[in-house]
């Protein structure tokens, strides 16, 4: 069998970014979108009335407005997802120096891994993971009478 | 070649706007996006459009969309009703511009056979209408046929690149104008000119049918049932304990009955429930009658002589329903009221499930429950006047003013703050769950509070598919009303033909022939299978899985070839009759059957392999929504959403109609009670109704497919043209149709949701004096969504996926 090549990820992917080709993707982007948006606001026909301007719900008109407390456990779940997320940016980027940083790099990710393992362990004992309906419940249902 | 040059600057301008009006054109007509918009049957039909075998891809208008802000295209598929009618405007304002509307069937181009006071007379007096697509429902091939039309009036009338630049002059999108009764179109089928006239001639006028010729006419009395011993001593236990208050019915045709006073009723019922041997555990129907028309009455009407008849003069009947599940057994307990505003005890505090039936009662009569706790319409719109099942009420829609784009504009549904608690609380959010929604499987509106995805509390609205079936079947012969049952259960077929001949073959005695009887059965079964086969693709495109619909709608369509093959109709065959069914068996329907039979077991595997060990599925469903059985028992629910509680009870076997005891088969039955469980009783009901098919294909028995008795029946054609007497009768029959006997009758059916019943009130006419259907959603539909409060909003629409309701038959 043949030895690997020395940058494997470059074999697998021989794309070399410029600077360049990155600034002209932006300006299509950029233009194309712009174009977009112009076409559409000033081609589309306009009928606007106050049923056009509400919410579309079901084919009801909303009750209450939508600027409302939210309850917490909402920003929870999405605050871990965040921070766990983030992190393994760190573990990608050690992957790519892999044979670069040796063993000691090894160690120092294990540790981190290992870290980060312990408290995602402690948070879903905690119950920050528990998305959804409390705990328990019976069937919910109410008598008459109310 | 010289005239090029010519050409003054307007001309090359109008050129330039005719090569862009084709550009347009072509972009708008080949990239339609309808929207994900049903009310009733024809949504059937237009979904089958979607999948393989029509295949509505092929004409660019691919997937329907679920907002009204990414579509153009409205179907309006099915009925349009009053309480609807806001709505239906709403979402057709909401749509993104330039839009087109098609309205495809009866109902909607015209009120088509429901013209009566809930439905309004065509979807075109609220919104524009570009093409019409007849038929009841339309095949899907005609709908396929509506979208070219469209597709051809966008290319050949619509001038949109004026418009698009700025310009004055073109047209874009639905550009015909509302229609409005008496200006620019006639809600009268007769044309316009008749205003005035009856319908159907004055002595087929309800609610009094003045000079009716049926008064003439004999007929032997109903049949009597013989007590048994176990009615005998409840009889006397009765007397005993209730003394004079409680009086048996001396005749019945379908059941013992008693009349109870209304100031001892509650005792009474509470002891039948929990005390009396047997117990009646559950209130199968609670309703009412209007007696205020009775024949006995109005003497000036009758030309014959006067029947007797058990309620004296009271104004109005109460009825209940109570069967008892241990002896297979059926019990009916009425009670007179007088008075134009009539007060009955409540009886929720014994059944639970008497709250909608009452709030029913009320709002149809405007009969007032003493101690009921929530006492408001529940079918009608809020601002509704009057209370629809009093004879005094209009029946027919063309009997009141025309229903008008202002109208549609002016009324509301209650708010959804009405209908749930909690909803002051700062961290709740009401969300409007239907009546326009992917999840809701039909017209139907909750509401859920939210404290962010979990479920405080749940409010039900329905009465949006309230077609009026009850009133209808006051004003239609006994033979013409079969096409309305069709339409109570718009995926059960002839089966609710079964449930409702049931009641009208009891009241008169009618003997169905063997041969009948297995063909009822053998076509009720495949409609069993349909409808769970719709249901099972349904519920788990709910639950995230899209494929099964595909296979699902597969089997559907081999099952409705067999059964155009055999009826001549898809959705709504209405092909039994009065005494047998419409025709015998065509050449080569065994093949059919057979060919169905071989393939079926293999693609039911083919299913569960998909579904049974999908993690996904177990996930959503095991453990949600769970039912008791004393619960489901207590709230009416019934059908395989009961036996997924561990009930063992099927009216097939338990209550056999029709051919039922001559078939083996077993009862399904699981016990946890929960969306997944009924998901398992369902799948192994179609493998039992396949075995029926199975027998009954086999065991076909030969002979009439009609009984010979003539008296009720419409007569075997062959017969009409060769003796007069089968002529005579075919000619009554259809004409002013059969005179019934004085009487009543109920008789449920087990339809592939639950047990429907009909009641039917006889005064001896050739309609009925009251005619009550029981559905089963409308006992299912006021528990179960209640079992999601407490979890999350994909939870709650599992429960609503796996309940398998369906909306006319809840609202009817």
């Amino acid at each position: 069998m043949e030895s690997l090549p020395q940058n494997a990820a470059q074999l697998m992917s021989p794309w070399n970014p410029g600077v360049f080709a990155l600034a002209v993707y932006t300006g299509v982007v950029i233009v194309m979108i712009a174009l977009l948006l112009y076409v559409t606001g000033r081609l589309g026909p306009r009928r606007q009335n106050p049923i056009k301007e509400s919410p579309y719900e079901s084919g009801m008109s909303p009750t209450g407005s939508a600027r409302f407390l939210y309850p917490v456990p909402f920003y929870l779940v999405a605050t871990f997802f965040l921070v766990f997320d983030v992190e393994a940016v760190y573990i990608f980027s050690w992957a790519v120096a892999f044979r670069g940083l040796g063993w000691v790099g090894w160690l120092q990710m294990s540790f981190f891994i290992i870290v980060l393992f312990l408290s995602l362990i402690y948070i879903w004992k905690k119950g920050g993971l528990d998305w959804g309906p409390e705990a328990g419940g019976g069937t919910g249902i109410r008598k008459p009478g109310l | 070649m010289g005239t090029r040059g010519r050409r003054g600057d307007g001309d090359t301008q109008t050129r330039t706007l005719k090569r862009l009006d084709q550009v347009f054109n072509w972009a708008h007509e080949n990239s339609l996006w309808p929207m994900f918009f049903g009310l009733s049957c024809c949504f059937i039909e237009e979904a089958a459009t979607l999948t393989a075998r029509y295949d509505l891809a092929r004409f660019g208008a691919e997937v329907m969309r679920g907002s009204p802000r990414q579509s153009d295209l409205l179907i309006v598929s099915g009925t349009v009703f009053k309480k609807m009618a806001p709505v239906v405007l709403r979402l057709y304002e909401q749509m993104a511009d330039p839009k087109w509307v098609i309205s495809m069937g009866s109902c909607s181009n015209s009120g088509g056979m429901y013209d009566v006071y809930s439905v309004v007379q065509g979807v075109d007096q609220i919104i524009p209408v570009d093409v019409y697509v007849p038929g009841c429902p339309p095949r899907p091939e005609a709908l396929l046929q509506g979208i070219i039309l469209l597709k051809q009036k966008i290319e050949a009338r619509e001038r949109p690149a004026a418009p698009v630049l700025g310009k004055p002059g073109g047209t874009q999108g639905t550009d015909g104008p509302i229609l409005v009764d008496g200006l620019n179109k006639s809600r009268d089928t007769r044309g316009p000119g008749y205003e005035g006239v009856p319908k159907r001639g004055t002595s087929l006028t309800p609610p009094l049918f003045p000079g009716s010729r049926s008064d003439l006419m004999w007929v032997p009395p109903a049949p009597r049932i013989r007590l048994s011993d176990a009615d005998r001593s409840l009889a006397s236990a009765l007397g005993e304990k209730f003394g004079d208050s409680v009086r048996q019915i001396p005749q019945t045709t379908d059941m013992p009955a008693f009349t109870v006073d209304a100031g001892s009723l509650r005792e009474v019922l509470g002891y039948l429930k929990n005390e009396s041997k047997p117990a009646y555990q559950r209130l199968d129907d609670l309703t009412a009658i209007d007696e205020s028309a009775r024949r006995r009455r109005h003497p000036e009407c009758i030309e014959g002589p006067v029947c007797d008849r058990e309620v004296g003069l009271s104004d109005f009947t109460m009825v209940y329903h109570l069967l008892s599940m241990d002896s297979a057994k059926r019990l009916r307990i009425k009670t007179g009221l007088r008075g134009d505003r009539p007060v009955a005890p409540t009886v929720t505090g014994i059944w639970p499930s008497a709250d909608w039936y009452e709030r029913e009662a009320y709002d149809m009569f405007g009969i007032r429950f003493d101690g009921h706790p929530d006492l408001r319409r529940i079918l009608m719109p809020p601002d509704w006047e009057g209370h629809p099942l009093l004879k005094s009420h209009p029946y027919r829609a063309t009997e009141m003013p025309p229903y008008t784009r202002l109208d549609a504009e002016v009324h509301r549904s209650l708010d959804a703050s009405y209908l749930v608690e909690g909803a002051e609380r700062k961290d709740t959010i009401l969300l409007n769950y239907g009546p326009q929604h992917l999840g809701t499987h039909g017209v139907i509106r909750f509401v859920l509070a939210l404290r962010g995805e979990q479920i405080t509390d749940v409010g039900t609205d329905i009465g949006y598919h309230h077609r009026a079936a009850e009133k209808i079947g006051e004003r239609q012969s006994w033979h013409q009303y079969i096409p309305y049952t069709d339409r109570v259960d718009y995926m059960n077929g002839v089966g609710n033909n079964l449930a409702y001949l049931g009641s009208v073959e009891t009241l008169a005695g009618i003997k169905v022939p063997d041969r009948a009887k297995y063909i009822r059965v053998m076509l009720a079964e495949f409609f069993r299978i349909n409808s769970h086969l719709i249901w099972v693709g349904t519920f788990l495109h709910d639950i995230g899985m899209m494929s099964l619909n595909f296979y699902a709608f597969r089997e559907r369509e081999q099952i409705m070839d067999i059964i155009e093959m055999i009826t001549g109709g898809r959705l709504h065959p209405s092909w039994f009759r009065i005494g047998g069914v419409a025709a015998d068996l065509p050449d080569g329907w065994k093949g059919a059957v057979e060919a169905f039979v071989s393939i079926f077991p293999a693609r039911i595997r083919e299913y569960e392999k998909l579904v049974n060990r999908n993690p996904i599925v177990k996930a959503r469903t095991v453990g949600i929504g769970p039912l008791t059985a004393r619960e489901a028992i207590d709230w009416g629910v019934t059908g395989p959403n009961l036996r997924a509680t561990g009930v063992e009870w099927d009216l097939r076997k338990k209550i056999p109609y029709s051919a039922y005891d001559a078939f083996d088969f077993e009862i399904p039955v699981q016990s946890a009670g929960d969306c997944h469980a009924r998901y398992l009783v369902r799948m192994e009901e179609m493998r039992q109704s396949l075995r029926i098919i199975e027998q009954a294909a086999r065991d076909m028995p030969p002979g009439r497919h009609i009984t010979d008795e003539y008296r009720y029946t419409l007569p075997d054609k062959n017969d009409t043209l060769k003796d007069i007497d089968s002529l005579i009768h075919h000619f009554i029959n259809v004409t002013r149709g059969p005179k019934m006997p004085v009487g009543e009758a109920y008789s449920a059916a087990e339809v592939s949701r639950g047990e429907q019943g009909y009641y039917l009130v006889s005064d001896g006419m050739n309609m009925p004096y009251r005619l009550r259907i029981r559905g089963p959603d409308f006992a299912n539909l006021q528990v179960l969504p209640r079992t999601a409060i407490g979890r999350s909003i994909s939870d709650f629409q599992a429960v609503l996926g796996s309940m398998d309701y369906i909306m006319p038959d809840c609202d009817r």
